[in-house]
Formats: C-alpha cells, sequence, structure tokens
C-alpha cells in the first residue's frame, strides 16, 4: 500500500474535519469540507484509503495546494 | 492470360508494401496487444470501404525506396457509418512513422481531398519526429515548412488519437484536430526524452514527459483517455457521430431516442441549500437522452462540464458549472476548456446549452495569477462572436461576470429554475462587503440585511424586468431545452452559423 498525500484544490477555511485517523475511506468520502466562495466544499479521498493523519483542523485557513492528510492506500 | 507478368508484378509491389515495416516490429506489437496501422483503418472503417492513396509511394531518397512502404502512412477515404472520411493512420513499423516529404505530401492529399470534398478527417498517430537525414540542413528543414500542413481551417471535422510515441508533425497534427482520443502508455510531445536529454540536459520518463495524466489533467490537450486501441477507434467514431460532415450542413439528428431515468425528478438530484454540492453530470445524463452524453476533457479543469450530447434526438453541447468541484467556481483552465468548446460547437453548427450553478469566478491571488481576467475575456469573446442557438439556465444560483459568461443575458434565451438566485455576489458576501455587517458580530443586524439583499436575488426578480424569458420547475427542464431548441432552429439559413469563430487557434 502506497502513502500518499492529499491536497486541497482551493483556499479556504476548514469547515468541518471529518475523518480521523486510523478510519478506512471509500474513493470520494470526504477527509475535510472546506468553505470557500459560500459554499460547503469536501476534499475527497482520491481512492479508498486508510487516513494516516488529518493535518488541519475546523477553523484553519488553507491555500490551494495544501497538504491536508496523509492517506495510505 | 493477357498482363500476366505485369499483374504478377502489380501483385508483389502490392504485397511488399501492405507488408508494411519489419516483421520483428509488427510481432512486438501483436505480442503487446497494439494494433498495426492497417488493422487500425480496418477497425475504423465500415468492412470493405477503403480506397488505399499511396500505397506505391515510397521515400523520396533512392536509397530508401526498398526500406519505405506507403512512407510510413497508411492513407486514403472510406466510410464510417455509411458516411465518407479520409484517414492518415501512421505505420510505425516503416521509419518510425516519422515525418518527410512523400510522407507528408500523402497526408496533405488526404486533408486537402477531404476539405474541397466536405467530409471529416481521422488522423491516427503515432511519429518518431523529424526523418533523419531528410530534415536534417538547411534544405531538409526549408522543405518541411512547405504547404499549409499546419492550418485547419474548420471546414470539415477533424479526429485525432494519439496511440504510441507521438513526436514533432505527429503531435502538431493532434493538437489541430477538434478532438483528441489518447490510449494509456502512448507520449505527445514536441520532441523525444532522447532529444530533451541532449538539448536541455533533462533526463525525463516519456510518461512525465508527454503522458495521459499530463495531457488529460494538466495541459487539457487531449479530450479523453482509453485503455486500448479498439477503444480509441471507437471514440473516434462516437465524436463524429455527433458531427455534421462539414461545417455547411447541421449535424446528425438522431431518428429514435429516449428519455433518461430521471429527466422529470431533477429536483432529487440537486439539493435545495445552495451551499451544498452535488455533481452537475448526472443532471446532464438526465436531461439529455438516455446514453447520449459524451464528455470531452473530463479529467481537465472539472469544474467545467463541456459535452457533447443529444435531445429527442438533436445534437447540442452542454457546458455547466460542477458545483462539486471547486464549488462550481470557474478557474483559468475551466475558461480555456469552455472557450474551446464553443469553438467547436459554433464551427459546426452545434447548439450550446449552458448550465449555470455557480458561486462566481474563482478570484484570488493564484486565479490572477494564471490570466483569469484575459481568460474570462476569452471566453466571452467567443460566446458573443458565436452564431449557434444558445440558451443560458440558472439552476441554483449564479453571480457576477460568471453570470454573464454563462450566457445571462448574452444567450438567445436566458431562463432560470425558481430557485435561481442571480446577483453580483452572493447576498451573505453582499452584507459583509457593501455593508461591512459580519454574522459572527451584529448578528441581528446582518440577519435582517440578508433578508433585505436576497429579497432582490430571486429568479422573480430576473423575470420581472423580462431579463429572463421563462422561470421554470426543475423538473421541466427537458422539455423546456427541447421546446426551445426547435424555437431556434435557424429555419431562415437550415440551421448553419456564420462561423465567425473558424480562425480561433487551435491550443490553449
Amino acid at each position: 500500500m502506497a502513502r500518499s498525500t492529499v491536497r486541497t484544490e482551493i483556499t479556504g477555511k476548514v469547515w468541518k474535519v471529518t475523518a480521523t485517523a486510523g478510519q478506512s475511506l471509500a474513493e470520494d468520502d470526504p477527509i475535510v469540507i472546506l468553505e470557500s466562495m459560500k459554499m460547503e466544499i469536501p476534499v475527497p479521498a482520491p481512492v479508498a484509503c486508510k487516513v494516516i493523519e488529518v493535518l488541519v483542523a475546523e477553523g484553519d485557513a488553507v491555500t490551494e495546494g495544501d497538504v491536508i492528510a496523509h492517506i495510505e492506500g | 492470360m493477357a498482363f500476366d507478368r505485369q499483374r504478377e508484378e502489380f501483385e508483389a509491389r502490392r504485397q511488399r508494401a501492405l507488408a508494411m515495416g519489419s516483421s520483428r516490429r509488427l510481432a512486438e506489437r501483436k505480442a503487446a496487444g497494439i494494433l498495426n496501422a492497417r488493422e487500425r483503418v480496418d477497425s475504423l472503417l465500415d468492412a470493405g470501404s477503403f480506397i488505399e492513396a499511396g500505397l506505391l509511394a515510397t521515400s523520396a531518397r533512392p536509397d530508401m525506396r526498398d526500406k519505405s512502404p506507403a512512407d510510413g502512412v497508411v492513407s486514403g477515404f472510406g466510410r464510417i457509418d455509411g458516411r465518407h472520411v479520409g484517414v492518415n493512420a501512421a505505420d510505425f513499423t516503416t521509419l518510425g512513422s516519422s515525418s518527410a516529404e512523400i510522407h507528408g505530401k500523402k497526408q496533405h492529399y488526404v486533408r486537402e481531398t477531404s476539405r474541397r470534398n466536405g467530409m471529416p478527417l481521422v488522423n491516427l498517430m503515432e511519429c518518431a519526429g523529424g526523418r533523419i537525414p531528410d530534415i536534417m540542413g538547411a534544405a531538409g528543414i526549408g522543405r518541411a515548412g512547405e504547404g499549409s500542413r499546419y492550418t485547419h481551417p474548420r471546414t470539415h471535422p477533424w479526429a485525432a488519437a494519439v496511440l504510441g510515441l507521438t513526436y514533432g508533425g505527429g503531435a502538431f497534427t493532434c493538437i489541430n484536430s477538434d478532438f483528441v482520443v489518447m490510449r494509456k502508455g502512448a507520449v505527445l510531445a514536441v520532441s523525444s526524452s532522447n532529444v530533451t536529454s541532449v538539448a536541455i540536459a533533462e533526463d525525463m520518463d516519456p510518461e512525465a514527459l508527454g503522458g495521459w495524466r499530463l495531457h488529460s489533467e494538466v495541459t487539457g490537450f487531449v479530450d479523453s483517455v482509453v485503455d486500448s486501441d479498439g477503444e480509441a477507434i471507437a471514440q473516434v467514431r462516437a465524436f463524429l457521430s455527433y458531427m455534421p460532415d462539414n461545417a455547411s450542413l447541421p449535424p446528425p439528428a438522431s431518428a429514435t431516442f429516449e428519455e433518461a431515468p430521471g429527466a422529470r425528478a431533477l429536483d432529487t438530484l440537486v439539493p435545495e441549500s445552495r451551499a451544498k454540492v452535488y455533481d452537475i453530470r448526472n443532471v446532464i445524463r438526465a436531461i439529455a437522452d438516455r446514453d447520449t452524453v459524451f464528455p470531452l476533457k473530463e479529467r481537465f479543469a472539472k469544474v467545467a462540464v463541456t459535452a457533447l450530447g443529444r435531445i429527442r434526438g438533436r445534437t447540442v453541447g452542454f457546458i455547466a458549472s460542477n458545483p462539486m468541484f471547486k464549488g462550481g467556481a470557474l478557474d483559468p483552465d475551466a475558461c480555456d476548456k469552455i472557450t474551446s468548446f464553443i469553438v467547436l460547437c459554433d464551427s459546426f453548427n452545434i447548439p450550446l446549452v449552458f448550465l449555470a450553478d455557480t458561486p462566481g469566478f474563482l478570484v484570488g491571488a493564484e486565479s490572477e495569477k494564471r490570466r483569469l481576467p484575459g481568460k474570462i475575456m476569452n471566453f466571452m469573446a467567443a460566446l458573443e462572436m458565436s452564431t449557434v442557438p444558445k440558451i443560458a439556465l440558472v439552476l441554483r444560483k449564479s453571480y457576477g461576470q460568471a453570470y454573464l459568461n454563462m450566457g445571462g443575458g448574452k444567450a438567445d434565451v436566458t431562463a432560470t429554475w425558481f430557485s435561481g438566485d442571480i446577483s453580483f455576489m452572493d447576498p451573505a458576501v453582499a452584507v459583509n462587503v457593501v455593508h461591512g455587517v459580519k454574522p459572527g458580530e451584529q448578528p441581528e443586524q446582518y440577519g435582517r440585511l440578508l433578508e433585505e439583499v436576497s429579497a432582490g436575488t430571486t429568479a422573480y426578480e430576473l423575470a420581472a424586468p423580462f431579463m429572463a424569458q421563462m422561470v421554470i420547475d426543475p423538473n421541466q427542464t427537458r422539455d423546456f431545452l427541447a421546446g426551445m431548441l426547435e424555437v431556434l432552429s435557424r429555419r431562415m439559413t437550415n440551421g448553419i452559423g456564420e462561423h465567425r469563430l473558424s480562425a480561433w487557434p487551435p491550443a490553449f
């Protein structure tokens, strides 16, 4: 199982963290939900995976391309 | 029998040419599951319809005549579902299908004959680049520039498949095409990694230099990615099924069609809360005739969806913002993607349907760095110069310049779902920007102002001054579009536009 990183594709604020370390996710399951452009925008798991670490907390500001989680899968 | 000796020689020459290049290379391809040029032509065209041009052509260099069957390209004319096309299929087993004088002359002949006779051109490409030594020296490169090989006037559709290592002239032919499908494992680049390693001391894996991920996700040059030669050829045929033979004809209509499941339940696909995301592709699939949606550049700039499809048998082009990605906020790549799609549809008389659910253009430093204002204006120029029928529909919201770019007030008809919210900006942002009131600090005043501002942004506020010609129920969308497409069918010109975008640059 390859380790990889998940990055944001939009600048905004972390509204909710929906996944925790150790959790198994299906492809497209949200890891965090950002608030940007007055929208709730999920950052989804790119593949079916296990979450190793979520690097952001609710209220954090993120910029396009920031790493928000490490996953394995 | 008469002509015996001559017929024997003719057959021997034909068989030598039909055998293509080295038998070792042909066997290697077969083992790898990759079709050779003649198998590709056979699988593209209706059985028995191929008329070959230049089977007995060879390299212009006398010493290479015996080593250059058909000079590395299988060219000619045939039919797809009964309709005529021209085809140039690279034979990589012959000198890497490299660019050289006769090789180019043959392709030019098919290209020009297809143009003059108004039929699509199919380019099945692989190319090692310029042939050495033919192209070396001043006379070599000088000769390569002769003729009009680099211009595609969009008078007839070009479809291309990238089916192997495709450098130089082969790559440029693909870039100039209206549709490009790429097989995984193929490479499209200006020059091979051999050349780049010497020219700029950069050692590179060909896949990183010009593989399917790069071209489907980053450059956007490729419209579709597939796993096999057979699938690539099926995609070429499918693309052409939406296209007219040439720009002076309307696109072919399908006599039979079926309503898609969910066509009358669009309100179940779209959340009522404007802040919630959903996948607009499900909406497009529900509006269009069942199984007719053909997305282009699906992996590139996902916030914009550009797809061919049919409504009650008629070909249409869908342009939509997708809230699933970046909340539907259109970024610079999305502008490029939409612009190129407007150019395609306008060139071939395909009406456009805009579906807007967007918080606006994606503002911010990154977008400005990537030329957002310029991209928005290119998009707008293409929209305003296009002469195909255009229908703009707002689903839940459409704000700012993006409302105009998505056809608001610019299309032949502007309409909105009853859920539409239309303004210069989101009411929640407006309260903050215009009145300087934040929800956390003055909640009561914020709530009151939000209500005030929101009252001016409803579907009915667009309908009252007749800036939207219709307000519709989401579940009436398909009937509304079908009805208006009939009204806007341009009977005076038989559905043919002015094609003012035909000279638009081929790439972005």
